[in-house]
């Protein structure tokens, strides 16, 4: 255990749990809209990278103000996510096979958001600058992170537990509670169903483009960004469990530090084990290590 | 042996006879079809080898939708199995080929060793596709998509790692098809020409054994299934197992289409089992139609030449996945039927033009024309202010 220890050093431990951070942010989305209205959201990869690319838009173009573009893209990527729901997913409800064919839109739209992206911005990659507020270094047990890094960190917790309040302490959570447990027995008590669909989807919208904005200075930007944490996102939803808040928490977190500790132990492993670790859970407990929405 | 020879032969004679003497009958088709094949093998050096792509993709989607139009189950991991394919072939072509040669003579050598490396490839998928069918089918909608997901990635995490230099890592393996010589004739099987005529003799038996398997009492179960598991396990059918039988059949025929994909791009790449190529058959068969068994030939057809056809102009050129986005969304949503659907209701309509032509004549005809199109036109306007409703509940049952 000792000699396993000795490899594992605060700085891989902290960028670890950075990585984890961003992709918290997308999965909690992912999983937040699966647990209340059944939809595998294929483009939500796509969605986080419309928030990073709209965030640098905006601090490039617009205003030169780093909170502002994060908030704009957060909210953009919700509007974007409310008319994909309404123009293209809410006809498929009541479809048999609706599912699979929600899934099948939603990878269209990972198509066409890709080519779009590619059209208006090109191929190349993009950085961006770190708030000039949080632009120094902190130093932790010999090791330095810029401070910026350690924000995101403190940000995922800070959504974390406010969408927790949020679900668990407020009306609006214990109307997603109800509907997302039984949804014809809201709809009969009175709860506009699609009205609130619709307000899912553009929360979880709005937390992926939130990532995504926030996690444009710790990455490079380039359209190929939205495919690549699309994959991570479903393998911390099916561990963490497919409508689990915290669950997307702990998967991500997992997932955040296998890639950043994971290549010192095993050559090329760390890109299996994640996979493995999604078929054993799918196999065992399709339900996820953590239960449904809420807990 | 002779009586045998005889009744081919008869055979072969009577469908002649039929072909010729009474009409547009099915005979006819199948021969101008085989006629249509053959002058495809004279176009220029690039259409041959872009109709071949469109064959093994078809053969690939087709054996796709095996799974997904007859029983159901959305794979997005087949690639698994196309990879599997291909690096089978091409494992065999670079360690045995030496071997091969020193056993039968270098002559026939290469032609030997591309049909026993496609053997031992589909072999291999076999071996590997039972049991992950097994553990696959357990699963049902959503998460049988993920799970095929994640064990096709774990595959190509696998083919990346490269254990003992066997799958060549991110770079992966040159195939080389080598020069056959038979009887002092020369033939290269890598010639754009004899890659056609050996892709044709594999996927056209591949296809109608796929034909037989959906129209035997096997395909009737599992079109039961899809229609709807429970009742079918209430009938007595054991819907896991029938599953899991599909699930390998599938991955066998895809094998054979990953086969032929390798001698034709020369490589067997790690791409092939990305999930992005898990994604092509996906596309080609919803595009197509699943719910018709041509669906996703017409599907693939639709996808290559469409893709060709948007290369031609450069400035959309870089874009093409644009319009299968597009495409996608426009089916699933409008016209589940896809593209053969499309084809099955323009004859049906034609039809209806040519009774009217019978009826009274070219004004009978054209007024029919005009009559359906505005109907056509009343059809549209009503669904595009239905837009963002929920539509009627057609699976209420559920």
């Amino acid at each position: 255990m000792t000699a396993v220890l000795a490899f594992v050093s605060v700085s891989d431990l902290v960028i670890g749990l950075s990585l984890g951070s961003r992709l918290f942010l997308i999965a909690v989305g992912l999983s937040l809209i699966f647990g209340v209205l059944g939809v595998l959201n294929f483009a939500h990869g796509a969605f986080y990278m419309i928030g990073a690319y709209v965030a640098l838009v905006v601090t490039n173009q617009v205003v030169d103000n780093f909170w502002l573009a994060v908030i704009v893209g957060g909210l953009a990527v919700g509007v974007i996510g409310v008319l994909i729901e309404v123009g293209t997913i809410r006809p498929l409800y009541e479809r048999l096979d609706g599912e699979l064919d929600q899934l099948i839109v939603t990878f269209g739209f990972v198509l066409v958001i890709h080519e779009a992206v590619r059209f208006i911005w090109g191929s190349q990659p993009y950085s961006m600058d770190a708030p000039a507020s949080l632009a120094f270094s902190v130093g932790i047990a010999g090791s330095t992170f810029s401070a910026y890094r350690l924000f995101v960190i403190v940000a995922a917790f800070v959504v974390m537990i406010s969408l927790w309040i949020f679900i668990t302490r407020t009306y609006f959570g214990s109307l997603v509670r109800g509907t997302s447990s039984d949804r014809e027995m809201a709809s009969m008590l009175g709860v506009d169903v699609p009205r609130l669909y619709t307000a899912v989807f553009f929360l979880g919208s709005f937390l992926t483009g939130l990532g995504g904005a926030l996690a444009a200075p710790l990455q490079s930007v380039s359209p190929a960004l939205g495919d690549q944490v699309i994959i991570d996102a479903f393998i911390i939803v099916v561990i963490g469990g497919l409508g689990s808040l915290s669950g997307a928490f702990v998967g991500a977190m997992f997932v955040g530090i296998l890639q950043s500790i994971g290549p010192q132990f095993i050559a090329a492993g760390h890109i299996a084990i994640p996979f493995l670790a999604m078929v054993l859970v799918l196999l065992f407990r399709p339900e996820g290590l953590f239960g449904g929405i809420g807990e | 042996m002779s009586i045998r020879d005889e009744s081919i032969g008869d055979r072969i004679g009577t469908f002649g006879r039929e072909a010729i003497r009474n009409g547009w009958t099915r005979e006819r088709f199948v021969l101008l079809g085989l006629l249509g094949l053959v002058l495809v093998s004279l176009g220029p050096p690039f259409q041959v080898y872009l109709f071949t792509e469109f064959l093994i993709i078809a053969l690939f989607a087709l054996a796709f939708n095996l799974l997904y139009g007859y029983t159901g189950l959305l794979s997005f991991g087949h690639a698994m199995f196309y990879a599997g394919g291909s690096y089978g072939l091409a494992i065999v072509l670079r360690d045995l080929q030496p071997h091969i040669a020193d056993t039968i003579g270098s002559g026939i050598a290469p032609l030997v060793t591309f049909v026993i490396g496609g053997l031992i490839a589909v072999v291999g998928v076999l071996l590997l596709a039972i049991p992950i069918g097994w553990l696959s089918v357990r699963l049902e909608e959503i998460y049988f998509a993920l799970i095929t997901l994640a064990f096709g990635m774990l595959v190509y995490s696998f083919i990346i790692q490269n254990p003992q230099g066997l799958t060549n890592g991110t770079d992966g393996i040159i195939v080389t098809l080598g020069i056959t010589e038979i009887g002092g004739t020369e033939l290269r099987l890598g010639d754009r020409q004899t890659y056609y005529f050996l892709t044709l003799a594999v996927v056209l038996p591949s296809i109608y054994a796929i034909w037989r398997i959906v129209h035997s009492p096997f395909g009737t179960i599992c079109k039961s299934i899809r229609e709807s598991p429970d009742r079918a396990a209430a009938l007595g059918v054991n819907v896991t197992h029938h599953r899991w039988m599909t699930f390998i059949v599938s991955a066998v025929f895809v094998a054979i289409s990953g086969v032929l994909i390798a001698g034709l791009a020369n490589v067997a790449s790690p791409y092939h089992s990305h999930w992005t190529t898990s994604a092509i058959p996906v596309i080609a068969t919803v595009i197509g139609g699943a719910t018709y068994f041509s669906g996703p030939i017409v599907g693939a057809f639709v996808y290559l030449y469409v893709r060709w056809g948007i290369s031609r102009y450069p400035v959309l050129e870089a874009y093409w996945e644009f319009f299968f986005g597009v495409m996608l969304i426009v089916v699933v949503l409008y016209f589940k039927g896809g593209a053969a659907g499309g084809l099955v209701l323009l004859q049906a309509w034609l039809l209806d033009v040519r009774t009217a032509y019978e009826r009274g004549g070219t004004s009978e005809a054209w007024a029919f024309v005009r009559e359906s199109a505005a109907e056509k036109q009343r059809n549209l306007s009503a669904r595009l202010s239905n837009l963002g409703r929920s539509e009627p509940s057609e699976g209420a049952e559920r």
